[in-house]
């Protein structure tokens, strides 16, 4: 059940030009939260910003969970201020989890840029409950922007880079790096990333004949599926289906459930 | 708390227990919020719109954050009234929620429609009828944003149609958006209404300066929130001159000492809209802080100070 907590920051610190951890105290959202959920972070009192910031577990820990964000307007470049020792009121967890499915064999996990957030948690949960190591394509226009290589090599998953820039790894994009790992029956492929990447992550996906999982970003204001704001169009053709909530009935979606016509 | 002061109201001929209610739109059909508190401690729900038929609403981009607000184009998605009637209604009469049901049609005669069928299913406490969303018109082709709300003969006639449908309690909801908010409110009034809602969204737009690309797929949505509450306390203000009927005042509040402005301005019953979404317990911190308003002020019912601004 969804409640609103105020947490205590742990730890606080920039990871990459940019990019910043947030590590927070509340065994709450650690006993509930599962990878793929995420959290609505009011990012201090007053009218501004107006609405809370939507942000996914980057990790479950015991009694703390993590958050990666990149600074992309006023609301995170405010909270990146904040401190150690200072409290947070955080509203989760909420949204759909990844699912975790035993009848799969290979698992491989397609990230782009800050579209990595979700995959260390995932990670984690897989091979605690499944007893399987996905492997990882980390992608990013560039070098710096790629987040979690260290992480996911502790876990012992095999990580494939690739950079528009060709700063480092491949100089391709994610779906082509996807592709050449010949992902047979039995693959599942869950992707996050900007939506032109995941479209072409899905499109290839439908290609090979294998599921792929897609985590969606979209501005919301409530979080909980009540205001609406934050839909996508489905390829349900009923009408009173036909928008999905990225909130409440995602974020995490079957790739082939999203009309990535718009994309 | 004590029990000494009395918040119940009646708006039209719907008791509440409280004046608090909840604006259309940001309380879903109610359940949704329950997590977070027990919402029959509400005075009344107030459902999202119910049409005839569910409607999908706009095309994203659909929601805008804005300075001490939001900006949005929903185009009013809704799971229609089969569904409401079906799943919705029989959780919140479980329980024990008032309920204002919010109506919205094509025609006078779909919202006559949906008002009867909200009675003849025991539904709805009261019909609040929707004439000012502004996220239902193609601003690409309509010139401008027209509602029914912004011309009083519609108004009347629309009004006249859903009165002749329904015992119920019936709202009026308008819009900001016109020059002597008392024309429509007058007509309401005289077609038979029992209490007017306002305000409805204010009708504005934002432009991406950088792709030259308006904000939301709809171009003009409607603003909320704590930026239009100077405007919504004053057409409250203007309406509670002219009006013998009740007013809902809406728009932008926060806190209890947000809604005694509306109060104190001449509205019966207030409602929390947006800021539900920022803080989910919001409305049931305005019921508590309206109590705590009356003991700190001695005053032993709430109904005292409907319009005792002293100027």
């Amino acid at each position: 059940m969804p409640g609103i907590v105020t947490c205590e920051v742990k730890m606080h610190q920039e990871v990459s030009p940019g990019h910043y951890r947030l590590v927070v105290h509340s065994p709450q959202l650690a006993g509930e939260a599962q990878a793929g959920q995420f959290c609505m972070l009011e990012v201090q009192a007053g009218l501004f910003p107006f609405l809370r910031r939507p942000m996914c577990f980057e990790r479950i820990f015991k009694d703390s969970v993590s958050i990666l964000y990149k600074i992309e307007g006023e609301g995170t470049r405010l909270l990146s201020r904040l401190t150690q020792g200072q409290t947070i009121s955080i509203q989760g967890p909420l949204g759909k989890p990844w699912p975790l499915d035993e009848s799969i064999e290979r698992h491989i996990f397609v990230a782009g840029g800050i579209g990595v957030a979700p995959f260390p948690a995932l990670a984690e949960a897989m091979i605690a409950k499944l007893g399987k190591t996905p492997e990882v394509i980390l992608a990013a226009r560039t070098e710096s922007m790629l987040l979690c290589e260290e992480e996911f090599h502790q876990m012992g998953c095999k990580v494939h880079l690739a950079t528009d820039d060709g700063s480092a790894g491949e100089k391709a994009f994610a779906s082509e790096v996807l592709t050449r790992l010949n992902p047979g029956t039995g693959t599942m492929v869950h992707c996050c990333g900007p939506m032109v990447m995941m479209k072409a992550t899905h499109v290839a996906c439908e290609a090979l004949g294998i599921p792929c999982m897609t985590s969606l970003e979209a501005e919301m204001a409530c979080g909980d599926g009540v205001c609406l704001g934050c839909v996508v169009e489905s390829t349900i053709e009923i009408e009173a289906e036909r928008m999905v909530r990225v909130c409440y009935d995602g974020p995490v979606f079957e790739s082939t459930l999203i009309n990535w016509a718009a994309y | 708390m004590g029990t000494s002061v009395d918040l119940s109201i009646n708006l039209g001929g719907l008791k509440m227990k409280n004046p608090v209610t909840v604006g259309s739109g940001t309380f879903a059909y109610g359940q949704e919020y329950n997590s977070y508190f027990d919402v029959s401690r509400l005075g009344a729900v107030t459902t999202k719109s119910l049409s005839l038929q569910p409607r999908a609403g706009n095309n994203p981009p659909r929601l805008v954050e804005t300075p001490a607000g939001m900006l949005n184009a929903i185009g009013l998605q809704n799971v229609g009234i089969d569904v409401y009637l079906k799943e919705k209604a029989p959780w919140l009469r479980e329980h024990g929620c008032t309920i204002i049901g919010n109506i919205y049609g094509a025609s006078p005669e779909e919202y006559a429609e949906l008002a009867q069928r909200l009675e003849a299913e025991g539904a709805a406490d009261a019909i609040e009828a929707n004439l000012s969303c502004p996220n239902v018109h193609n601003a690409k082709t309509a010139r401008g944003c027209t509602l029914v709300a912004q011309d009083p003969e519609l108004v009347k006639a629309y009004t006249e149609a859903i009165r002749a449908a329904t015992k119920l309690p019936l709202f009026i909801k308008l819009s900001p958006n016109v020059i002597d908010i008392a024309e429509p409110a007058l007509a309401a009034e005289a077609a038979g209404a029992d209490a007017i809602s306002a305000i409805n969204t204010i009708t504005s737009m934002g432009i991406n300066p950088e792709t030259r690309k308006p904000i939301l797929s709809n171009i003009v949505g409607g603003l909320s929130g704590p930026a239009i509450r100077p405007v919504a306390v004053k057409l409250v203000w203007d309406l509670s001159k002219v009006l013998k009927i009740p007013v809902l005042g809406m728009g932008g509040i926060t806190n209890a000492s947000d809604a005694m402005q509306f109060i104190l301005a001449g509205a019966t019953g207030v409602a929390i809209g947006s800021y539900t979404f920022r803080h989910p317990t919001a409305a049931m911190e305005v019921i508590d802080g309206l109590e705590d308003y009356c003991q700190r002020h001695d005053v032993a019912k709430i109904t005292d100070l409907v319009g005792a601004m002293e100027v």
